[in-house]
């Protein structure tokens, strides 16, 4: 019984992962919070199921096409983010919440309001390691998401773009004064951004299920782990995915379902009031 | 900072405008309320317009605390709150209405202060995404709570708005449309009068204080703390009042309804549609937004009309960012 | 946008005043009253068309359309031609009062139909008794609704026609040693929860496990571990079609394999089969209507629905439409025992038209009692087998014996 906890709590918190980087990148570089991130993210989805399902597209081959889709919307997105004034966090808020209405009332409009599942059946069958209860689907996000911090991790720390990242992250006005060039980079993070979001939005459809106003959800999720991570901190975000996953099955298992989806909620109140640069951080206010 | 942008203390506006402003107020103030005579008692236009006030209402109760400069995106937390606490006190303690709803404001105040408490130290950004995960803590507590609140069962048949009595004289605003309609229409108009007498008193001023330079404010000692508190529970105390006599209006009510994102983010795009830190905006854009949404687009596009809301929101966050009634009404 | 708004700021403050109050001006004249046509026969009808709810209210009115289109070419009622008035609530009660007196005080219907849950239905029906409007909810199940002495209110639907089959079901055929009932946290599934709770009570047969989700829950897992590690074997889930999908989904990943699992509400539909594919099968749900499964007697009634409903909308009807086609055709009755018997077609006539009503639809024996509730209404437990919805409970109704119990995933 524990393994199995331990292991779905993995594979879910990996999950939870994939769909808090691209908001926590996005974040950490413009500081902007995108609210509309869930709603990105389930359009993702759609594209996928889309070209699945009318093309029978196989399921690997939409990731391509909804990776460049959301990468589209989200350099569509930046050059709006880019016109707001300050407080620009405010700001960014108030405008993004207004977006993900406008989405979600789009996806209301174009998708019907029945739930769509993009079926693979592989996924759902045990791989069954010595008896240790794990599906290919929990293996692959354990995959995807160890893969895409990795990916994340070299391009940051070992290619010149991603330092300048890292730089902008640090201190904007420093990396500017240093001859970075920031609107650039804005630019940059939201494409990356995109980018994740295309990665996550066909998983969702597959592992989840689509439905317009499943949206807010993903993004309490994606500001959750971004705030118990710290801005910029990409690694503690994964960490920051398997301790909320874990503390959700503790709930389920020991208090009731009901309760579990305080858990999150509780958790980015308890930290915003208590450490709110992040658990990892040493300068809590 | 151009002239555009600098803040106008409300007492230096030119006359010729202080006039205009007053006609036209009294003219929307006319029209409401002449609205029943005007439109023959007719029931369906009564209750779009009680619905329009109600919103009004609950975008200024938000206002109190926009005022100040805070965002919140969790109004529905105070809402819900308020519509349980009138609806359980006046079905299981059998209390009159006339109690039950203040007593509702009085309870989703003392909320307010707990949220107030607990974001205490957050400030922009970091205490509207407090405020958005504040929200689930009341609705998950609702629902589970099942011997008081009868949990995800909700509330049926709820007592209507009270019957008002003047001596032989007897008004029944549960089964009169017209009455209910005035009862939310005189609840607007307190809460703005309540609203305008704040903001002119010293409190207005050291509010506005709050949001231009918190630090020097406090170092001319202004009580930063306490005055963010007081704005959060005075907020929550009208927003309560408002998820109160919506119960009483719709006499049903469950967890997901009136704890739901809907009450949450409507208030905040009236308010800042309206002009956030203006008295009047946040009403005017609720009557606009709304009946425009009910009668105009609602029939053109049944499935995406939310869309108004969205669309409203983005473009004042663009290009007005003072709000329609920051630009319109207040401009130099 | 630029542009306008620099025009905007060059006006004069009184000039720009004067504009918005125009622009509030046209906002009234906007609500003014419309004519109404005089002659025809007006019904109105609610449904949730936008929202959250806007899948299954949209289904409600298609159901009606068709009903209303195959009385219409049949005369009408006595000659007059009927015309549906259909209003959306957007899944919101407050929208839903707003739109039932504009159909009860401008377009002042005769009666109205349509609705779905109770939290839309509840507010329709207080709107409808303070008109004197007769009022036949298409979908409604809880209680306390019917119990508030509001003459004007009729249901097509209740709670208790769920109750029943499953519970017989229960003790009769899986006899389960370890039962969960999980529910979501709605008001329907709640209700439904506690009654099947106390009516298992009444037969010797104890819940080992009552637990709520909400619905939309992202993750089953750690219910799952629970589930196992109780030994549960047999589970009743009272969540919606997608938590179903999901949490069968998981059962298989996670080797889970209850001997069966029976889902109330979202499970006996084509669209909840071909979604899942054949992790659907061995899975039960109950119904009161589907193409195939019809209250015996009414095969060619039933038939003829199904026609009609596809020649207009491409695609079979499922038992959502059917309840809206039922409490359609409760009202065109009415009307026509009214207008047979020389009476004018008023609020009050319909409602005593509608108590006396007694007849046999395709979804149920239609007969109301002095709440409005409907006595007959029986939903029959059906198990997927090889993709098709199979009738196995009750045994009148059953047309193959239920595969029990179903077998484990490894084994399929």
């Amino acid at each position: 019984m524990l393994s199995a906890v331990v292991v779905s709590a993995l594979a879910t918190g990996s999950f939870y992962t994939l769909v808090a980087l691209g908001f926590a990148l996005i974040y950490g570089v413009t500081r902007n919070f995108n609210l509309a991130h869930g709603e990105l993210l389930v359009l993702a989805g759609y594209t996928a199921y889309w070209l699945w399902k009318t093309w029978a597209l196989p399921f690997v081959f939409t990731f391509p096409v909804a990776i460049v889709a959301s990468m589209a919307v989200c350099l569509a997105l930046q050059r709006l983010f880019a016109r707001l004034s300050e407080p620009l966090e405010l700001n960014s808020i108030v405008f993004s919440f207004g977006i993900a209405i406008l989405i979600q009332n789009a996806m209301r409009l174009c998708f019907s309001g029945n739930y769509r599942l993009i079926r693979i059946p592989t996924l759902n069958h045990g791989a069954g390691f010595n008896a240790l209860p794990v599906s290919y689907g929990q293996l692959t996000l354990l995959g995807l998401s160890l893969g895409a911090i990795a990916l994340l991790y070299l391009f940051m720390y070992h290619t010149y773009p991603g330092k300048a990242l890292r730089a902008t992250i640090q201190n904007r006005e420093a990396a500017a004064l240093a001859g970075i060039n920031v609107a650039a980079m804005g630019i940059l993070a939201f494409a990356i951004g995109g980018f994740f979001i295309g990665l996550a939005g066909p998983l969702f459809g597959c592992i989840h299920y689509l439905y317009p106003a499943t949206g807010p959800e993903a993004t309490l999720l994606a500001v959750t782990l971004t705030i118990f991570a710290g801005v910029g901190r990409l690694g503690g975000i994964i960490l920051a995915g398997w301790l909320l996953a874990l503390a959700e099955s503790i709930t389920v298992l020991y208090i009731g379902s009901s309760w579990r989806e305080m858990i999150p909620a509780a958790l980015l109140l308890g930290l915003l009031a208590l450490k709110p640069r992040g658990i990892f951080s040493d300068d809590g206010r | 900072m151009t002239a555009a942008e600098r803040p106008v203390p409300y007492s230096t506006a030119p006359r010729e405008r202080r006039t205009a402003a007053r006609g036209g107020m009294l003219l929307t103030f006319v029209a409401l309320a002449a609205l029943p005579v005007v439109s023959g008692q007719n029931g369906y236009v009564l209750q779009v317009y009680t619905q329009t006030l109600l919103l009004a209402s609950l975008a200024l109760a938000w206002n109190v605390l926009g005022i100040s400069g805070a965002v919140s995106l969790g109004h529905a937390a105070f809402f819900g709150t308020g519509a349980y606490v009138s609806a359980l006190l006046s079905t299981i303690q059998d209390l009159s209405v006339w109690i039950t709803i203040p007593l509702a404001g009085v309870f989703a105040a003392a909320l307010g202060m707990l949220a107030g408490l607990i974001c205490m130290r957050l400030r922009g950004a970091y205490f509207a995404l407090a405020t958005l995960a504040f929200v689930e803590i009341p609705r998950v507590i609702t629902t589970n709570w099942d011997n008081v609140t009868q949990g995800s069962l909700g509330l049926v048949g709820l007592p209507g708005l009270p019957v008002l009595h003047w001596g032989d004289w007897r008004l029944d605003m549960a089964a009169s449309s017209t009455a209910a309609y005035y009862f939310v229409f005189a609840y607007a108009v307190m809460v703005l009068c309540i609203v305008g007498i704040i903001q002119r008193s010293s409190f207005g001023l050291a509010f506005q204080a709050l949001r231009e330079e918190e630090t020097a404010a406090l170092s001319i000692g202004i009580p930063v703390s306490a005055l963010r508190l007081l704005a959060l529970s005075a907020s929550a105390f009208f927003a309560g009042i408002c998820g109160a006599c919506y119960a009483h209006l719709v006499r049903y009510i469950e967890p997901g309804l009136v704890y739901g994102l809907y009450f949450s983010a409507i208030p905040m795009v009236l308010a800042i549609c309206g002009g956030r830190f203006t008295i009047l905006g946040p009403a005017l854009a609720a009557l606009v937004i709304y009946p425009l949404d009910q009668f105009v687009f609602h029939p053109l596009l049944p499935a995406g009309h939310e869309f108004l809301y969205g669309l409203a929101l983005v473009l004042t966050v663009l290009f007005f960012p003072k709000g329609f009634w920051g630009y319109f009404g207040r401009t130099s | 946008m630029g542009m306008f708004a620099r025009r905007v700021q060059n006006l004069r403050p009184g000039y720009r005043f004067s504009c918005f109050c125009a622009a509030a001006g046209f906002m009234l004249l906007a609500a003014a009253v419309c004519p109404t046509r005089a002659g025809s026969l007006k019904i109105g009808e609610i449904s949730p068309l936008s929202g959250r709810l806007a899948k299954q209210g949209l289904e409600i009115d298609r159901g009606i359309q068709v009903a209303i289109d195959m009385a219409n070419r049949r005369g009408g009622v006595s000659g007059r031609k009927i015309v549906l008035l259909s209003r959306d609530d957007q899944s919101r009660p407050g929208v839903a009062i707003s739109r039932a007196e504009e159909l009860c005080s401008l377009k002042k219907v005769v009666a109205l139909t349509g609705g779905y849950v109770d939290a839309l239905v509840g507010p329709i029906a207080a709107v409808a008794q303070k008109y004197r409007v007769p009022y036949v909810a298409s979908a409604s199940l809880q209680k306390e609704l019917a119990q508030h002495r509001n003459r004007y209110f009729f249901r097509v639907s209740r709670l208790r026609g769920f109750i029943e089959p499953l519970c017989g079901s229960l003790t009769e055929q899986f006899k389960p040693r370890r039962l969960a009932v999980l529910y979501a946290a709605t008001p329907g599934a709640t209700e439904l929860a506690q009654d099947l709770r106390s009516c298992l009570a009444t037969r010797n047969i104890r819940v080992a496990m009552l637990e709520k989700f909400r619905p939309g829950t992202p993750d089953f897992t750690p219910l799952i571990l629970k589930l196992a590690a109780q030994k549960i074997d047999v589970v009743v889930s009272a969540g919606f079609t997608p938590d179903h999908m999901l949490m069968v989904r998981q059962f298989k990943e996670h080797h889970f394999s209850p001997k069966a699992y029976i889902g109330p509400f979202g499970i006996a539909s084509r669209r909840f089969v071909a979604a899942m594919g054949p992790n659907a099968e061995y899975l039960y749900g109950t119904c009161a209507w589907n193409p195939g499964i019809t209250m015996p007697g009414t095969e060619a009634a039933s038939k003829t629905f199904i026609r009609q409903f596809s020649e207009r909308y491409q695609h079979a009807p499922n038992t959502t439409n059917m309840h809206g086609y039922t409490s359609a055709m409760a009202l065109i009755a009415a009307m026509r025992s009214v207008a047979a018997a020389g009476l004018p077609l008023t609020g009050n006539h319909i409602r005593d038209a509608l108590s006396r009503l007694d007849m046999v639809l395709p979804m149920e024996h239609l007969a109301f009692d002095a709440h409005g509730n409907p006595l007959h209404y029986h939903h029959v437990v059906v198990q997927i087998q090889h993709g098709r919805l199979v009738p196995v409970f009750p045994p009148g109704r059953a047309a193959a014996a239920a595969i029990f119990p179903a077998p484990a995933w490894g084994k399929r």
